[in-house]
């Protein structure tokens, strides 16, 4: 029996969401120290994009980047990052096929002219493409995760008309890849899902391969806003502290935990910001969410 | 006869880059810097509503993406003909100005520093190839302290960022009229305090560190110059009532300064795998990268903190490798000092945001600097859409490509650096890093005309 004193009056289910990531990571940590658990290769992987993944890795606290470094996983690979570069960082990426590593993905993969619009480095004097590289070590990782909207669905990269025909990189591989949509990807959604991996192996997905315990709710649904919705104030310009459905805001299609989780220290995110949602957690995003802002708010009437 | 090296990829670095160098007598006699990543936005952003550039063009970079909302902004700005408040500019100089002091910080620990500092080779990705590591034990481990300690200050500028501005990488809060919502006393005193923490830390360890390294590397002040023809758009400048915090648009060549005129930047594309259309076309026989060939007045210009730190008289030490590092620290503790000026003038709860309309017809420039120096949109809108939009970005003029027998700007700077060991060319990376390349930036353009002045702008 729990004694009274640990009764809260705080939604329990909201509480227990946001602290999935620490809670995972911690376990993470103490099975590694403790030697009962082995630190797991990461290879983080840029092909067509903005690297802004790795920028949001960055802006990842508890657990941060350091954590992620040096207690959680050997990373081997990051073209941002590493030290080596040139022949030795190409001999390092190649080097762990054959061992046991997870291959974390952020960009699209660029087909076009045989994937030569997105070189990622040469290796013994060939050129190797983004393509050519997902393809090799993407069949052979443990698991593979995609990281934002361009390695998950192909996403701005593969905004219309498509120029460098960019895809997600499921579209190139024959096997489960776990996709974290959005645009960046939240830090917290890539580090719980893979301590998510670290202690358990595959985390239940939705039917996208999204992990779910982050993007099982819609934006809407858990809205600060949304009693503006229900009682129909609609805001027409922005900064303004009501419902921005009339301006284009893409929650009620958007599954994902921004609403409760926010961002870079969970200080703010664009709702709480006066603007809309602009859907760059979901499937589609960005051409199936324009207009992210509009004045017409009289649209669809 | 000259010895042939290719660096590929240049890490440490924000996109793909290739550095191919002809090493001679131990020394540079020739290079190509080679942007190696295309995806072709301004095609993309043609027919979108000209309201979503501001968004959408964030996406070109990660670590820039601020920038690009500056830019779009200010384009969309002109060709709406609005013009924002002073608070809705000192707002959005801060969510930029937030921008430049995370990428500073990272630039400087998480990209230059292991060119310098020898990181624990524990961790595979510290692994290195080369040995030219010269700290003495004692400050080498003060150096690896710095580095991780300086994760906490970048995140945290971006902290800053958010509370202002949604999120970020990315934001929602930079937009036409100066950000979407109204600051508030708690959000200015939780920026102060951030912007506290963060000032000491570059004051205590950034510049020390940037000055020891220049003590125990000092060949690289010697090195690394190229050109010396230094180019700014100005840089939070012309406030009604502030004046200029620091640089007007200036440019410096041959010992001289005179006004920037914009009328002058044209753009060529002779190397670059562009076809007479202006379609990408990787198999031009001579081209060698994405990235295009921006002029001004026909030269190739360098652009970033040492242009600006130079162009307005806070350094003037010289240009080469090591300075144009040292300009890069100098100037985050410039800016937090910016920041602290901005953040004494605003006015809490002053709405910025109006409904507005898209003209028919109408065009529009967005000329800003921004942390790697001179950034510009330039956009047309034709029934109500966007008909033209086109990017020239600041590792564009830093890493061009040649045209008209003059070398880019990046490639001209590594001609006649030493290189020791053709085996370990660790110079040339600390030279072109020193740059503070954008791959993701730089190689994007779709459709530029020959010439970015032949957009009329009214």
């Amino acid at each position: 029996m729990k004694s009274l004193d640990c009764v809260s009056f705080q939604c329990p289910y909201q509480e227990s969401r946001l602290k999935t990531t620490e809670s995972l990571i911690n376990r993470v940590k103490d099975e590694i120290a403790k030697d009962v658990r082995q630190k797991r290769n990461l290879v983080w992987l840029e092909l067509n994009g903005c690297s802004g993944n790795t920028i949001s890795l960055l802006d990842g606290q508890n657990p941060d980047f350091m954590y992620l470094l040096t207690q959680m996983t050997n990373m081997i690979y990051s073209n941002s990052l590493m030290n080596s570069g040139g022949n030795t960082a190409m001999n390092q990426l190649f080097d762990v096929i054959g061992s046991d590593y997870i291959l974390a993905v952020e960009g699209a993969v660029s087909l076009k002219d045989n994937g030569s619009y997105n070189v990622i480095g040469r290796h013994n004097g060939r050129e190797i493409t983004g393509y050519e590289a997902v393809k090799r070590l993407g069949e052979q990782a443990a698991h593979v995760i995609a990281v934002g909207a361009c390695a998950s669905h192909g996403g701005v990269s593969a905004a219309r008309p498509n120029p460098t025909q960019c895809v997600g990189i499921q579209d190139v591989l024959q096997r489960k890849v776990i996709k974290l949509t959005g645009c960046p990807c939240h830090p917290d959604w890539f580090m719980g899902t893979l301590a998510y991996l670290l202690l358990y192996g595959e985390p239940p997905l939705d039917n996208r391969d999204r992990p779910l315990m982050f993007y099982s709710i819609t934006i809407h649904d858990r809205c600060p806003r949304r009693s503006y919705f229900d009682s129909g104030i609609f805001a027409t310009k922005l900064g303004q502290e009501t419902c921005m459905y009339m301006m284009g805001c893409k929650g009620p299609v958007t599954q994902i935990d921004c609403p409760i989780r926010q961002w870079n220290g969970h200080v703010n995110w664009p709702v709480g910001n006066d603007s809309p949602c602009i859907g760059c957690a979901q499937f589609g995003f960005p051409d199936a969410m324009e207009p992210f802002i509009t004045y017409d708010t009289m649209r669809g009437e | 006869m000259a010895e042939k090296i290719t660096i590929n990829p240049v890490t440490r670095i924000s996109g793909f880059m290739e550095i191919d160098a002809d090493i001679e007598d131990q020394s540079v006699v020739a290079a190509k810097t080679k942007g190696l990543m295309f995806r072709g936005f301004e095609k993309m952003l043609q027919g979108r509503s000209p309201f979503d550039a501001v968004y959408f063009t964030q996406r070109i970079c990660g670590i820039c993406s601020t920038a690009h909302s500056m830019a779009s902004a200010l384009a969309l700005e002109e060709a709406l003909n609005i013009v924002p408040s002073e608070q809705g500019r000192y707002l959005r100089d801060l969510l930029h100005a937030c921008e430049f002091l995370q990428n500073h910080l990272r630039h400087f620990y998480q990209f230059t520093l292991p060119d310098f500092v020898k990181l624990p080779e524990d961790y595979p990705l510290f692994k290195t190839d080369h040995n030219d590591y010269r700290l003495p034990k004692d400050i080498n481990d003060k150096m690896v302290n710095d580095y991780f300690e300086s994760l906490r200050f970048s995140r945290e500028a971006h902290q800053m960022l958010a509370t202002l501005g949604g999120k970020v990488p990315h934001n929602h809060g930079i937009f036409i009229g100066g950000i979407t919502s109204p600051v508030s006393a708690d959000k200015i005193i939780s920026i102060k305090s951030i912007l506290y923490n963060i000032g000491q830390f570059i004051v205590e360890k950034m510049l020390p560190d940037v000055y020891t390294i220049g003590t125990f590397y000092p060949e690289y002040y010697q090195f690394g110059g190229g050109y010396g023809n230094l180019l700014s758009y100005g840089s939070f400048n012309n406030y009604k009532n502030l004046g200029t915090l620091y640089v007007d648009p200036l440019v410096y060549s041959n010992g001289q300064t005179s006004p920037f005129d914009p009328a002058l930047i044209t753009q060529e594309d002779e190397y670059a795998w562009f076809n007479e259309n202006d379609e990408p076309d990787r198999n031009k026989a001579k081209a060698y990268s994405w990235i295009k060939a921006p002029r001004y007045n026909n030269i190739p210009y360098e652009v970033g903190p040492l242009a600006r730190q130079w162009l307005s008289g806070e350094y003037r030490n010289g240009i080469s490798a090591m300075d144009r590092t040292i300009a890069r620290v100098l100037e985050a503790k410039k800016i937090v000092e910016i920041m602290q000026t901005l953040i004494d003038n605003l006015v809490p709860g002053v709405s910025m945001q109006k409904e507005y309309e898209i003209p028919v017809q109408s065009s529009g420039k967005g000329l800003v600097d921004t942390t790697r120096g001179a950034l510009g949109h330039w956009l047309y809108i034709d029934n109500s859409e966007i008909a033209f939009y086109q990017i020239i970005t600041p590792s564009a003029w830093n890493l061009s490509t040649q045209t008209n027998g003059m070398k880019g700007t990046g490639e001209q700077a590594l001609i006649g650096s030493p290189v020791r060991d053709v085996t370990a060319p660790v110079e040339i990376g600390r030279i072109i890093r020193s740059f503070d390349p954008c791959v993701s930036c730089a190689t994007h353009v779709f459709l530029s005309g020959k010439h970015v002045n032949t957009i009329q702008v009214v």
